[in-house]
């Protein structure tokens, strides 16, 4: 194809990509450094890090962030736990429910965020579902508060993300080849042996895979915080959408956002450097 | 020995049942709520009607979002599957220095994340005064699924076999007739998954919208996080939302069934 057409093909992509999607990143950068003058919706474009050192200095947004982090991090545990082995099963012995399997795992990535989200007020509200079910068993007498409090938020990251951990493990854990395992296991290796020592460092991919994918999901989400949240619990995602939507310091909530688009992209070469030194090491064994 | 190994079976699949409980519950909950006769949703349901339905169909509020949705995913899947077919097809007919960094670039909107785009985007749309109208809406979601469409397509004219084309010029036929006969015949399934998906995405979309969305152009998604938010639901939107769910689920078994969606995208 010539040169000249190419590039008139990709014209349309590059435009809405760049113009649209890039742009406002570059933008972000640019007004992070800007104040926002009191009392009015003018901004002050004068170079200053006024906005960084209140996010470095303010205790509050600092426990904001780690909160943020510390919410990530459980969301991540606890989707690796309900999720390594779904993936096991789907990868090994589901056979004629294979595909049903995946589905109603995706079934939630396809149907909206809010209308989870909905069904999850149904599900968590002092009259909802779980409390209705819990006192008709006789396990409690009073309603137990999951909207407003971080347990409510932690079962909405979960549910809207486990999605994202389960797929690149079943990805992973198809792969495995079959005979590791039956040789660990006519070895004499016990179950809990074999998913040490055989199963889950073949995973690895997966597993750091499908961690990444859930934490930057939930650090950076926003509809579940701030609806199952219900104002209560402060993440990065809502503290930004309260700076730029209610309070108006767009200045601030750009500095918010730069901040957050600096600490993931360092996570991700923090992890990259891991896993090429993993890859070193395991050719240096291969070699021995 | 057998029975040890049903037993762990057993234990493993009531493990498995705790995620699946977890992940489809939200949606459960959501259809027999939509049958419910009393205002709230209440646990043991208190009895069957379907008078959210009905009042669905007579709100005019709601089908006034929902006109919304449809219109800015039809613009935005229009947008973005043309541009996405175009750049997948250059991409994949051509090799030329800095490829990879256009794929990726094309792609860049599936990894990066949402809020902090919509942070920017918001003060750009204030800046040009595009914010809440129909053209910052379409021009965000266009750019959000984007990276659908070009996977997809990606994916769609590597299987497509390349000497067809080749054949067809050499007989004699015209760019254009090459494009028409042998081309889209053969790309359609790819194209219309896409298309799918793009209108799903959009139909879906919900963060960077609540930041966009003015007070004209409210999708049903933005209407819907409004009334969580002001902590009143109203039970039409459980009927509205039960409908949609169970349109997006059967669009999705006859997408798996015919166009076997899990391995295109």
């Amino acid at each position: 194809m010539a040169r000249k057409s190419t590039f008139l093909l990709l014209t349309p992509g590059l435009f809405v990509t760049g113009a649209v999607f890039l742009s406002p990143f570059a933008f972000l950068a640019l007004t992070s450094f800007w104040t926002q003058r009191p009392n009015s919706l003018l901004v002050d474009p004068a170079f200053t890090l006024v906005n960084y050192v209140r996010i470095a200095t303010d205790m509050f947004f600092l426990r904001v962030l780690f909160h943020t982090i510390y919410l990530g991090v459980i969301t991540v545990l606890v989707c690796l736990v309900l999720g390594l082995p779904i993936a096991r099963w789907i990868a090994r012995r589901a056979v004629v429910s294979r595909g049903i399997l995946v589905v109603l795992i995706v079934t939630p990535m396809v149907s909206g965020a809010v209308v989870q989200t909905l069904g999850l007020v149904n599900l968590l509200s002092l009259l909802g579902v779980i409390n209705g079910l819990l006192k008709q068993l006789g396990l409690i007498d009073r309603s137990i508060r999951f909207l407003g409090d971080e347990l409510g938020v932690l079962i909405g990251l979960v549910q809207a993300f486990l999605p994202l951990m389960v797929l690149p493990l079943l990805n992973t854990m198809s792969k495995l080849p079959e005979d590791l395992e039956s040789a660990a296991r006519s070895l004499g290796a016990p179950a809990w042996r074999l998913w040490m020592l055989v199963i889950l460092p073949l995973s690895m991919p997966g597993i750091i895979a499908g961690s990444v994918l859930v934490f930057f999901a939930s650090v950076t989400s926003f509809v579940t915080p701030q609806i199952l949240g219900q104002g209560r619990i402060q993440t990065f995602g809502t503290v930004m959408y309260q700076q730029s939507a209610l309070v108006n310091d767009w200045p601030f909530a750009s500095a918010l956002a730069v901040t957050m688009m600096v600490l993931l992209g360092g996570l991700v070469l923090a992890l990259r450097a891991i896993r090429q030194r993993l890859a070193r090491r395991s050719n240096v064994a291969g070699a021995v | 020995m057998k029975l040890r190994r049903a037993a762990i079976d057993t234990v493993w699949i009531a493990w498995m049942a705790i995620g699946y409980i977890v992940v489809l519950m939200p949606i459960v909950v959501v259809f027999f709520a939509s049958f419910s006769d009393g205002n709230t949703f209440r646990f043991p349901p208190s009895g069957f009607s379907l008078k959210w339905y009905q009042a669905a169909f007579e709100s005019s509020e709601y089908r006034n979002a929902l006109s919304v949705s449809l219109l800015v995913g039809i613009l935005a899947t229009l947008v973005s599957l043309t541009a996405g077919t175009l750049a997948a097809y250059a991409l994949s007919r051509s090799t030329f220095r800095g490829k990879t960094m256009i794929e990726t670039l094309l792609l860049a909107p599936l990894a990066l994340p949402h809020i902090v785009w919509a942070i920017g985007l918001l003060q750009i749309y204030a800046w040009l005064s595009i914010g809440g109208t129909l053209l910052g809406l379409v021009l965000a979601h266009a750019a959000l699924t984007l990276p659908f469409a070009v996977r997809i397509m990606l994916s769609t004219f590597s299987q497509l076999d390349k000497t067809l084309q080749d054949a067809a010029t050499t007989l004699g036929a015209s760019p254009m007739r090459v494009v028409v006969h042998i081309v889209l015949p053969l790309i359609w399934p790819g194209v219309l998954t896409s298309a799918l998906f793009t209108f799903l995405t959009s139909f879906n979309e919900v963060t960077v919208s609540v930041l966009i969305a003015g007070s004209r152009y409210l999708t049903y998604p933005v209407r819907l996080y409004s009334e969580l938010r002001s902590q009143g639901i109203d039970p039409t939107t459980i009927a509205i939302s039960a409908m949609l769910v169970a349109m997006i689920i059967v669009f999705a078994l006859i997408g798996e069934r015919f166009l076997n969606w899990s391995r295109r995208v």
